[in-house]
């Protein structure tokens, strides 16, 4: 039977070996030394501008990671059978929200500072903030990202758990203990992030407010932990270590579902936009005005072009999707267009007239960044690369687009 | 075909059980192989009448006669027959063609959307679905042609140059709906003839009168089902799921605009575009439910729609029933949370002003009444999945008329609030739009295969060149074995 399979008769690796996993740590110890050496500097220097920095550090890593945790909650609710070695590395990237949790405490220190419009005492001389006072308090607020971090952590925890447990008793009931959590997951999942947007970006200018930002915030995850799934498939088979269960079908389909989801912030983005636009009311309008202002138009407009037209293009054709070259290209490329989605969210409160981009803000990225590599390479280098005894493996590895 | 194991006509089922993730649950059951599957859906077509079939039509008919009673009043009375007036200047007209617009979705969803996915349990229903989209947008289109009065100048709706230098609006979403909806109506209609060729095809080759051979090939376009015609019905099948995707995503968010560009209370608001899309495949779900439940057991088909395809529609209801409770959940704290009087004010206005009962209607409906299918013995149960689906119905409709009526009927000044009744014009016009949709549907039911028998044989495991057992031919099948469901 003619397929388009890479040709090998080789059997799939079943775990990093002791000499990549070794580097793979070290290159996450190496990015977190880095980062956190960088941020103290940054802190140093000008703390002001580290919070803010940080805060789109930590909401790239954390996005990444809660885009992991829904791909697998979301492979559970359908009964999906082609993901099972994708599934086992999203599980990587949600494992990382424990990292994400203890990454916060940062931000808690800092949050008077990023959120101090109604943090400071000014909020209580405005009108508007008093109504909102019973949401927008300090101590509701750290309460709200403790229970955040116990829905993500939780799930994340359960749903990787199970899938390594099943990896040493092949057990199928494991499966569907899963498949029954999925639903309320979804759930959970849906609330959580989009109100974790509200407080974490939204707050961020407390007077401005838009139904669909939840759904924005969830549209920036799914890209990014796509682009970064794609990466570390295209990263194993390169490397030769997987090429049954996870060959250039399944890129194939990671390409289509990143692709997707490009199209989906787009169309979230623009929704948000054009009836802000079209209605014209002053106190919506303002968020668009200060990222109108300065240069802060052309980064507006490259998120427009590099965040959606370009990889549109690029991503279109079946070759482009199938390639490695092509497709970790636009993943590598989707990720720092993530980043600067974040970075004009957050920004703008701080660069009021125009964007300035600081080495400062590479100290915010890489230390959280770094961070939570730790604990991703970890579970890479210690655990399976899939999972070896789901029973959906020979569905998965017969994966055919025609 | 040497190693064939021979093939046994029992049921397959008893083997694989739903819930068990090694393997799938067969999509076909009964042992319907690839001519049995031909027999008993080119059958529905090509055989006797079915003795309830004219009662349903005639049924259908007069309730369609009552949409032209209804209409011609309008055009000879005026518009004004209606019952909107300032301020309330939409209501039921509006109400109706979001209604079936939305209803419409669901078949794009299941023969486009799906079809991406490469879903194969979309086979056994994508025909009648698609079928219901055109019907229902039909049904919509009523609306819009006939608010303008004098009807004769609908066409005015298009930007035709004309003498007199008239053109629409074209910063209006309303001339974008005009857009949206045509392209849809039209790559919808495209799409599922191009299904139907090799199915009107396998009519032409079994029909038994020269009248039904004639029509048939006519309709089949000279399809004989070559290697070469099939490798372009698949380039051209994937074309067009490609296009209708943004297309249906694009119509339900500009129906959205119709309200969102506003300054309205109520209306304005970002989430709409998304929320209005799961809306409506929310709808649409539920109607294709409606309509298969009955047809299923009608035509004979339960084993080719089965309980697992009835099921996972049902999911896909109570998932998309749960975004629209989301939206009514983030609409409803972002008024408080905005701290804008306006916004608080509409919303609690909707909650427990005049039309609190439409707004607690609409709530259970979609929102509550769906959640029962969390449990499998509900999603499985034939009565319950059908009288939650008219539930659902009810309430999508209740929904249209919430946003629209409650936002428009209590203004910025008090002294023109007021509270809109329908007169029973508008009733009547409704009541009919079903008319124009079941004798559609009927019509189609009876003289179109309605179960895509091409794509059916393909999820066959017999079509499956991994399946390790039943890589035989399934015309082995001995012919004339039949199975009654």
């Amino acid at each position: 039977m003619a397929t388009s399979h890479e040709v090998s008769t080789k059997p799939d690796a079943i775990k990093l070996d002791a000499e990549s996993a070794k580097k793979l740590q070290g290159i996450a110890i190496g990015v977190a030394v880095v980062g956190v050496i960088l941020a103290a500097a940054g802190y140093v220097t000008d703390p002001h501008r580290l919070a803010f920095s940080y805060l789109t550090g930590f909401l790239w890593i954390t996005t990444i990671a809660l885009g992991g945790l829904f791909f697998v909650i979301i492979q559970h609710l359908t009964k999906a059978g082609w993901s099972v070695a994708p599934r086992r590395h999203m599980e990587w990237l949600s494992g990382a929200l424990p990292a994400c949790a203890l990454l916060f405490l940062p931000i808690v220190l800092f949050s008077h500072d990023i959120y101090h419009h109604w943090m400071s005492a000014e909020a209580a001389h405005d009108e508007i903030l008093q109504k909102k006072a019973g949401y927008l308090n300090p101590t509701f607020f750290y309460v709200r990202a403790a229970i955040y971090f116990g829905i993500w952590i939780f799930l994340a925890s359960y749903f990787a758990g199970r899938s390594r447990e099943q990896d040493k008793s092949g057990d199928r009931k494991l499966t569907e203990k899963m498949q029954n959590l999925a639903p309320p997951a979804t759930l959970l999942f849906g609330l959580s992030i989009t109100f974790a947007g509200f407080d974490w970006l939204m707050s961020l200018d407390p007077h401005w407010y838009s139904t669909i930002f939840g759904v924005y915030v969830f549209a920036g995850a799914a890209v990014s932990s796509l682009s970064m799934l794609a990466l570390i498939n295209i990263g194993l088979q390169r490397a030769g270590l997987l090429h049954k269960i996870s060959n250039v079908e399944h890129r194939h389909d990671i390409g289509k579902l990143l692709f997707g989801f490009i199209v989906f912030w787009a169309y979230i983005g623009f929704s948000q936009f054009i009836l802000i636009w079209y209605a014209n009311i002053p106190e919506e309008t303002l968020f668009y005005r200060h990222r109108w202002e300065g240069n802060w138009k052309v980064v507006s407009m490259v998120l427009l072009f590099g965040h959606f037209v370009i990889p549109f293009l690029v991503l279109l054709s079946r070759h482009a999707k199938r390639h490695y070259t092509v497709l970790g290209g636009a993943a590598v490329w989707m990720l720092v267009m993530h980043y600067l989605d974040l970075y004009w969210l957050v920004m703008p409160t701080l660069d009021h007239h125009g964007a300035h981009f600081s080495w400062i803000d590479l100290g915010g990225l890489l230390a959280p960044v770094g961070v939570a590599a730790v604990l991703i390479a970890r579970l890479a280098a210690s655990g399976h690369l899939y999972p070896i005894k789901d029973p959906r493996l020979p569905e998965a590895a017969a994966v055919q687009n025609i | 075909m040497s190693t064939s194991v021979p093939i046994s006509n029992e049921k397959p089922v008893a083997a694989v059980n739903t819930d068990d993730p090694v393997g799938r649950h067969p999509l076909v059951l009964g042992g319907l192989g690839f001519k049995s599957i031909t027999d008993r859906v080119a059958g529905i077509s090509l055989g006797k009448t079915p003795k309830t079939w004219p009662f349903a039509l005639a049924l259908a008919v007069s309730l369609l006669m009552v949409l032209g009673g209804s209409l011609g009043w309008l055009v000879s009375q005026g518009v004004g027959v209606w019952g909107m007036n300032s301020t309330i200047g939409w209501a039921w007209d509006i109400t109706g063609f979001v209604f079936w617009i939305g209803i419409g979705h669901a078949g794009t969803l299941i023969s486009a959307i799906l079809y991406l996915f490469r879903q194969k349990w979309r086979t056994s229903i994508n025909r009648a679905a698609e079928a219901m989209t055109i019907f229902a947008v039909l049904a919509a289109l009523i609306y819009p042609a006939f608010h303008v009065g004098r009807v004769w100048f609908a066409y005015w709706m298009l930007p035709i140059p004309n003498q007199m230098g008239m053109w629409p609006q074209m910063k209006s979403p309303l001339l974008w709906d005009v857009f949206a909806v045509s392209t849809y109506a039209t790559v919808s209609a495209l799409f599922w003839f191009v299904g139907l060729v090799p199915d009107f095809a396998t009519l032409r080759d079994r029909a038994d009168t020269k009248t039904k051979q004639i029509v048939y090939g006519i309709l089949s376009l000279g399809w004989r089902g070559s290697h070469r015609a099939w490798l372009h019905y698949e380039r051209a099948y994937q074309i067009f799921a490609g296009l209708s995707t943004p297309l249906v995503l694009s119509v339900h968010t500009i129906v959205s605009f119709d309200f969102a560009v506003s300054i309205l209370p109520g209306w304005h608001t970002t989430i709409f575009p998304p929320y209005f899309v799961a809306g409506a495949i929310f709808s649409g779900f539920a109607m294709v439910v409606t309509l298969m439940v009955v047809a299923r057991t009608a035509l004979g088909l339960k084993h080719l729609i089965t309980m697992r395809h009835l099921e996972n529609m049902n999911k896909i209801i109570l998932a998309t029933g749960t975004m629209v409770g989301y939206a009514y959940g983030i609409e409803f704290f972002m008024a408080w949370y905005s701290g804008n009087p306006y916004e608080s004010f509409a919303l609690m206005n909707r909650v427990f002003g005049p039309y609190a009962w439409a707004y607690w209607t609409m709530v259970s409906c979609n929102v509550l009444f769906p959640q029962l299918f969390w449990f499998k013995k509900i999603r499985t149960s034939i009565p319950a999945m059908f009288a939650i689906s008219i539930v659902v119905n009810v309430g999508m409709w209740f929904e249209r008329f919430v946003i629209i009526v409650t936002s428009l009927h209590r203004d910025y000044i008090p002294s023109s609030w007021s509270y809109y009744r329908p007169s029973l014009v508008d009733m009547s016009t409704f009541v009919g739009t079903f008319g124009l949709f079941l004798t559609l549907f009927l019509l189609f039911c009876r003289f179109v295969p309605v179960i895509a028998i091409g794509e059916v044989k393909g999820v066959l495991p017999a079509a499956d060149p991994h399946n390790p057992h039943d890589a035989h031919d399934a015309h082995g099948e001995k012919a004339g074995v039949e199975h009654h469901g």
